[in-house]
């Protein structure tokens, strides 16, 4: 086991998963001192008949503040202004959020502002500028992915301006999330694949970058563990209510572990991929995934290694000399992203020329290479990754990313 | 010598010390980099003109305050971040930390993990920032130490490594 001389690691929120978990949240709210939530989600949400369920689930025994599902993709400054007058106006006293990140990230603005009784977010934008617990909040993801839900970050967008504003504090976690096989049943194929790939991707890189440690080690190789087992066959049985479950407690193990111990070049290159070309982060997470393995092999291959074991089953480990374990690691989550491309009748992208927006036009050309590799030098997530990314280092791994081709481990710049 | 009472000075000043005098040096050095050396040229280019960045041990210093003038200049502007102001910090918690970091027992990046290092700004010219840092410490320091303290040793041509060592020790020891 690995054991740095130093780690950190905060997890304070209460976890509720199960088939039926939605039908406590009165109870929860009861035990938070809240008699009235305002209950926030997007279109997208509603129109899957979530906020049904929600709502059925909790309108006998709790009253509802407000219902709004106005909340836009990509979470917005005057949104989160507009949604404090709705909380204040309709007397609230508690937020539950149900979607995905923008959602929740519109949550925790928010929560700033009706708690803080303020009118103006920017004076709490930047790490620990909040001081006290805010308002009883609830969250209820709806992606089995991004594990939002367990981070004490939001990024809200000044649409204006044309910048994104970061918010951390530990006040920003909810107090509850709400794990419920319902949220995530009707979840198509290609999305399940994306986002239960970007919960690898948290899992994995929290298990290879530089802050792992032994608290987020366990909860990476369980999640790893679980997606493994369960992913293909939900894409083939998108009705296995018991496997929906299993990969959402995946990605909320994966967020545990990632929101401790950061993730790396698959997330740095992944967010400037999302930010130049607006292609969904969970493509971008399977695309780079055997990458960034193949990109920290030569300072990392015992943790890559460990992660067959997890991954491919006691078996395959025991079966694999040790020395070839981490690249068994790479090719088997090189062979995932291909099965869950048959499984999806070719939705799911296996690298960067495949991706296709909904007219069936490319959405990465080579031409955006070069913004992106400029983007990605300047990622925070960046620093956490064993080695060092430069320029060269992001072109060389967009090239052969590309079309799929392995990276050319020789051609990755080492230590002088 | 005159009647003086010997004075002890505790460690800690010790340590300040050695922290002032690496850090004004390591600042001159910035500034003489940035015209002798493309790439740390390149990465000051990413900053925009007006800007200063501060790093700091806490909670009385010393600092290093380098920043890029109105007409894209880059400064040396000394040890102390008193009345300036300062668009980017970087804090180190306290002075044990520092020294772990500035006597290299620590490299940049691991300080970051262990929360001994923190920002304060915008992360892309942190990013910068901390590259600018990284190659002034090639230059300065020999192989074995710079080693320690950078991510990846890079593969510079000996003479690019040899000359702006030269030209950088010259300039900042000297003024010239
Ligand atoms: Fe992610």
């Amino acid at each position: 086991m690995y054991l740095p001389e130093y780690c950190e690691f905060l997890s304070p929120v209460q976890i509720a998963s199960g088939h039926h978990v939605l039908e406590k949240i009165p109870g929860f709210l009861k035990a938070l001192n809240a008699k009235r939530p305002l209950i926030l989600a997007d279109k997208g949400v509603t129109a899957a008949g979530l906020i049904g369920i929600v709502e059925d689930a909790i309108k006998d025994n709790v009253q509802i503040g407000a219902i709004d599902d106005d909340v836009p993709p990509d979470s917005d400054l005057k949104v989160v202004s507009r949604l404090s007058d709705v909380y204040r106006k309709n007397n609230c006293d508690a937020i539950i959020a149900v979607g995905g990140g923008s959602v929740l990230d519109t949550a925790k603005g928010l929560n700033i502002l009706v708690s803080e009784d303020a009118d103006n977010l920017m004076e709490f934008a930047g790490a620990n500028k909040l001081k006290r617990p805010l308002k009883p909040f609830i969250a209820i993801p709806t992606t089995a992915g991004t594990g939002s839900e367990l981070t004490m970050a939001a990024v809200i967008a000044d649409h204006d301006n044309f910048i994104k504003i970061l918010f951390g504090s530990r006040f920003l976690l909810p107090d509850i999330a709400i794990i419920d096989s319902r949220m995530t049943l009707t979840l198509p194929a290609f999305f399940t694949a994306a986002t239960a790939m970007d919960a690898m991707t948290h899992a994995v890189e929290s298990y290879i970058c530089l802050q792992k440690n032994p608290l987020s080690d366990a909860h990476a190789l369980s999640a790893i563990s679980l997606i493994s087992k369960n992913l293909l066959n939900v894409i083939r049985k998108p009705d296995d209510q018991e496997g929906r479950l299993l990969l959402a407690k995946a990605a909320t193990l994966a967020g545990m572990a990632f929101s401790n111990s950061t993730v790396g070049i698959v997330h740095t290159l992944g967010h400037s991929v999302g930010g130049v070309c607006g292609v969904p982060h969970g493509t971008c997470m399977s695309i780079f995934l055997p990458y960034g393995l193949e990109y920290n092999y030569h300072l990392v291959n015992p943790f890559i290694a460990e992660l067959l074991f997890p991954l491919a089953g006691p078996e395959v480990y025991a079966d694999t000399p040790e020395n070839k374990r981490a690249e068994k690691t790479i090719e088997y989550i090189r062979q995932l992203n291909q099965d869950l491309h048959d499984a999806t009748g070719g939705r799911h992208a296996r690298f960067l020329s495949e991706i296709l927006n909904r007219d069936g036009e490319q959405m990465v050309k080579k031409s955006h290479f070069d913004a992106i590799a400029r983007i990605s030098i300047g990622d925070g997530t960046k620093f956490y990754n064993p080695e060092e990314i430069d320029y060269d280092d992001s072109m060389l791994v967009l090239e052969a990313s590309w079309d799929g081709r392995p990276l050319n481990r020789n051609l990755v710049k080492k230590n002088a | 010598m005159g009647e003086y009472k010997t004075y002890r000075p505790k460690r800690k000043i010790l340590k300040w010390l050695y922290l002032y005098v690496f850090m004004w040096f390591t600042g001159r050095a910035i500034k003489i980099a940035a015209k002798v050396d493309d790439e740390v040229k390149k990465e000051f280019d990413s900053i925009p003109n007006n800007f200063n960045v501060a790093l700091e041990v806490l909670p009385y210093g010393p600092a290093l305050v380098v920043g890029k003038t109105e007409d894209g200049k880059v400064q040396y502007l000394g040890s102390s971040t008193k009345d300036k102001k300062i668009d980017l910090r970087m804090i180190v918690h306290n002075i044990e930390n520092a020294m772990q970091l500035f006597t290299f027992q620590e490299s940049t990046a691991i300080s970051f993990m262990r929360n001994r290092l923190y920002l304060d700004g915008e992360i892309p010219y942190a990013a910068a920032f901390v590259r600018v840092f990284d190659a002034v410490e090639v230059y300065l320091l020999p192989k074995i130490i710079a080693k320690l303290a950078v991510k990846r040793y890079p593969a510079w041509s000996l003479i690019r490594k040899l000359s702006g060592r030269v030209k950088i020790y010259l300039r900042a020891g000297i003024g010239v």
